[in-house]
């Protein structure tokens, strides 16, 4: 139980930082780095919706934009150490 | 008729002319497939996140133009032939989509970044000579 409000107290947001408020239609750019670049780890990887807290639906719009901005270089594929 | 939306990377030592040279002739080749510019972004040069064709910074561009669905496989050869493209991506866009990008101002971050990326291409040349 303390590992889990551990794990929360680091990813305390525990709701989707796309979904509107009004219901409206969602869009993600696959050019706006600002807004995938939080959702991608040091690694290079799509972090989990389990950790970001995003909703599926987002979730699939984003990992689609964050794919095509690896195609055009604007995001790496990976990171080498 | 379709809307697509073209990015493409250039090399990073053009100048801005040789940049406008570039779209005119891209232009052309859309226009060539039965398409209509109907609107271009600079985003400038900015840092690849991986080196495409030796190449470590890009001038991009990104262009919203409609097409004939049969004209995409010609166009991306027409890219893939022209030599001042390092790396290029057509999208295609729904409707709404479209609107959307066509509504959207063109910011200006991508001067900035450019302005602060030239100093660090200094530092990568090094790099790129070991």
């Amino acid at each position: 139980m303390a590992e889990t409000t551990k794990k929360r107290s680091f990813f305390s947001q525990k709701i989707c930082r796309f979904c509107n408020d009004d219901d409206s239609k969602v869009y993600i750019d696959f050019f706006d780095i600002k807004a995938l670049k939080p959702l991608i780890s040091e690694r290079g990887k799509i972090v989990p919706s389990r950790i970001s807290g995003n909703c599926a639906k987002c979730q699939r719009l984003l990992t689609r934009a964050i794919k095509k901005a690896r195609n055009i270089a604007l995001l790496p594929f990976s990171v080498q150490h | 008729m379709r809307s697509y939306q073209s990015v493409l990377i250039l090399k990073p030592d053009l100048e801005e002319s040789r940049v406008d040279e570039a779209l005119a002739k891209i232009g052309e080749f859309i226009k060539s497939n039965g398409g209509a510019i109907l609107k271009t972004e600079k985003w400038g040069k900015k840092r690849l996140a991986y080196r495409v064709k030796k190449n470590r910074f890009g001038v991009y561009l990104n262009i919203y133009h409609t097409l004939e669905p049969s004209g995409v496989v010609d166009l991306e050869k027409k890219y893939k032939l022209f030599d001042l493209i390092i790396k290029f991506m057509v999208v295609l866009l729904a409707d709404d989509e479209l609107e959307r990008a066509l509504g959207r101002e063109e910011e200006v971050e991508g001067e900035k970044a450019a302005a602060t990326e030239d100093t660090k291409d200094t530092k990568d040349k090094k790099d790129n000579d070991e």
